[in-house]
């Protein structure tokens, strides 16, 4: 009787513990998918003259076919590697354009003599001194690491 | 490296020279924070054929004619000016090798606004014809080693690849998508053999001449990109000065080609579709020629799958119509004694791309061929060895920086 009650209670035990450990893996899995999907937003030099921009016209500056803002200072890009989850994210959800799309346009452009590639950067800190430092600069970055040095851009 | 001329051993050497410069990681020569920006590309390809030569001499052998480099800058002076130059060396079996400026150009934005921007483009500018033209010979920017050769011809390309002139350009970015317009007016490149002889035929002593063409193109793109959808409207005026003790009189050639695109983009796939109505008027050559008014017709269908970041499938179907009044070229063969199945070719391609790295590419492809269509006499210089039924197999690898 007695060791019937301990296997009733190790198996008990083991199950409570497996149930313990498919819940782990899919809360995490979960953390996961909202780690790879973060919400970006674009971000501008601190005294641009802009608060917020339309989609179709932030397209058209990512894309390097506009090359000043409205106040007419010179608009310079900067973008992370193409392979960062970051910048799939950002041209996926903000800019709504696939990222071999915008690669295939920048090569379109920069091969037949129409336009230049956007300055490419390694890391978000470097996304973050370069755009706050450089007059006219966009870029991109986690709208959870915004700092105070840069501006946030509304998508209007 | 299989690339014989001294320009081109010249060319590699300072292509890898300038990748060593940047080192592993850069991709290009950025000066002045970004201003100045150097690129450029080097790919080499391997041809073989069951019949018929496709870029050098391929019947049944392997042929490594088929190499581009090319090298461009580009300078944005101001957010209204930019410099851009491109030297391109091309070798393609008999149709083309040498070295040329691909294009040379000013590009002046007059107006920017957040609603969009017109300007001005002057110089040596690369011809808008259909969705490829403007970078047909950078091998990242082709969906297949050779473009469908219904429309995008390297038989006679040399009236497509650039012109010297000027350019007015267009471009409205709305919500729902953006609009793009250009005007170019300009001269086609007529002085090279690689133009003359698809025209009229090898070893004539003439030469050729072209008026000022004038081209418009008119581009919309959906979704950001999803949908593109283009119309271009060429017309190419040449007209022949016959040689010394020449059989051919001094003839002219009016080539109107229409052509239509269409492009979807999803996330892993696209489908495009170009059909074009290209008609000639040939007159004037007298009694050694064949004079007449001709609509010629070609289309293709592309479905692309990316299978992974790094892999690429493609499969086409492709074809082309001298004539869409004599599509099996009897009338012409009756006239020429030339066969019929050179006046046209249905090509069934299924490719694959390899991007090994953002910079290393490779590519394989294979062509079902019915007809001659497409082959340039320069490689094939006797049209009654052809055969109607061939296939092609090809290589590339391709680097750029």
């Amino acid at each position: 009787m007695e060791t019937l009650l301990t296997i009733k209670f190790t198996t008990s035990l083991m199950r409570a513990v497996l149930l313990g450990m498919l819940a782990n893996v899919l809360l995490f899995s979960l953390a996961c998918a909202q780690t790879t999907e973060p919400v970006m937003v674009a971000i501008a030099y601190p005294a641009t003259s802009e608060e917020s921009i339309p989609r179709a016209s932030l397209r058209a500056i990512l894309g390097m076919r506009l090359h000043k803002w409205p106040a007419d200072t010179p608009v310079k890009v900067f973008v992370l590697k193409d392979d960062a989850p970051e910048h799939a994210t950002f041209s996926k959800t903000v800019l709504q354009v696939f990222p071999h799309q915008l690669r295939m346009a920048w090569d379109r452009q920069v091969f037949s003599g129409q336009g230049q590639y956007p300055e490419q950067l390694g890391s978000t800190q470097e996304m973050l001194s370069r755009v706050a430092s450089t007059p006219g600069a966009i870029g991109y970055v986690k709208a959870s690491e915004v700092n105070q040095n840069v501006r946030v851009l509304r998508i209007r | 490296m299989y690339v014989c001329s001294g320009f081109a051993r010249t060319a590699c050497f300072a292509l890898l020279g300038a990748v060593s410069l940047c080192g592993t990681e850069a991709r290009a020569l950025d000066l002045l924070g970004g201003d100045f920006q150097l690129h450029g590309f080097l790919s080499l390809g391997l041809v073989n054929t069951t019949d018929n030569n496709f870029f050098g001499h391929s019947d049944d052998q392997i042929s490594k004619d088929f190499s581009e480099v090319g090298v461009n800058a580009s300078w944005r002076l101001t957010p209204e000016l930019q410099l851009a130059a491109e030297v391109l060396w091309r070798r393609a079996g008999g149709t083309d090798d040498g070295a040329r400026l691909d294009y040379g150009l000013l590009d002046w934005t007059a107006l920017a606004r957040e609603q969009g921007r017109a300007g001005l483009r002057m110089g040596r500018i690369k011809t808008s014809y259909g969705l490829y033209n403007k970078t047909r010979d950078v091998p990242f920017t082709r969906p297949s080693i050779i473009l469908p050769q219904s429309i995008y011809f390297d038989r006679t390309r040399n009236l497509t690849v650039s012109a010297d002139g000027a350019e007015i350009y267009a471009e409205a970015y709305g919500e729902a998508g953006s609009l793009s317009a250009s005007f170019a007016y300009g001269l086609p490149e007529t002085g090279t053999d690689a133009t003359k002889v698809p025209l009229v035929g090898l070893n004539r002593p003439g030469s050729m001449e072209s008026n000022l063409a004038p081209d418009l193109q008119v581009i919309y793109e959906g979704s950001g990109g999803k949908y593109r959808l283009a119309f271009t409207a060429l017309r190419v005026d040449l007209s022949y000065k016959p040689g010394s003790a020449d059989r051919l009189q001094g003839g002219k050639l009016r080539l109107v080609p229409l052509i239509f695109s269409g492009q979807y983009n999803a996330e892993n796939w696209s489908l495009t579709g170009e059909y074009a109505m290209r008609r000639s008027t040939i007159k004037d050559f007298g009694p050694f020629f064949y004079n007449g008014k001709q609509d010629g017709q070609s289309y293709y269908l592309q479905g692309t799958y990316r299978l992974s970041p790094q892999w690429e499938a493609l499969l086409r179907y492709d074809a082309y119509y001298a004539d869409k009044n004599d599509r099996d070229g009897q009338e012409f063969a009756a006239a020429t004694g030339v066969p019929g199945f050179t006046r046209f070719a249905r090509d069934w391609t299924l490719g694959v791309r390899f991007d090994v790295t953002p910079q290393f590419m490779l590519r394989a492809e294979m062509h079902q061929i019915d007809g001659a269509g497409f082959l340039a006499s320069q490689d094939n210089p006797n049209p009654q060895a052809l055969r109607r039924y061939w296939n092609n197999f090809m290589l590339q690898a391709s680097f750029r920086f």
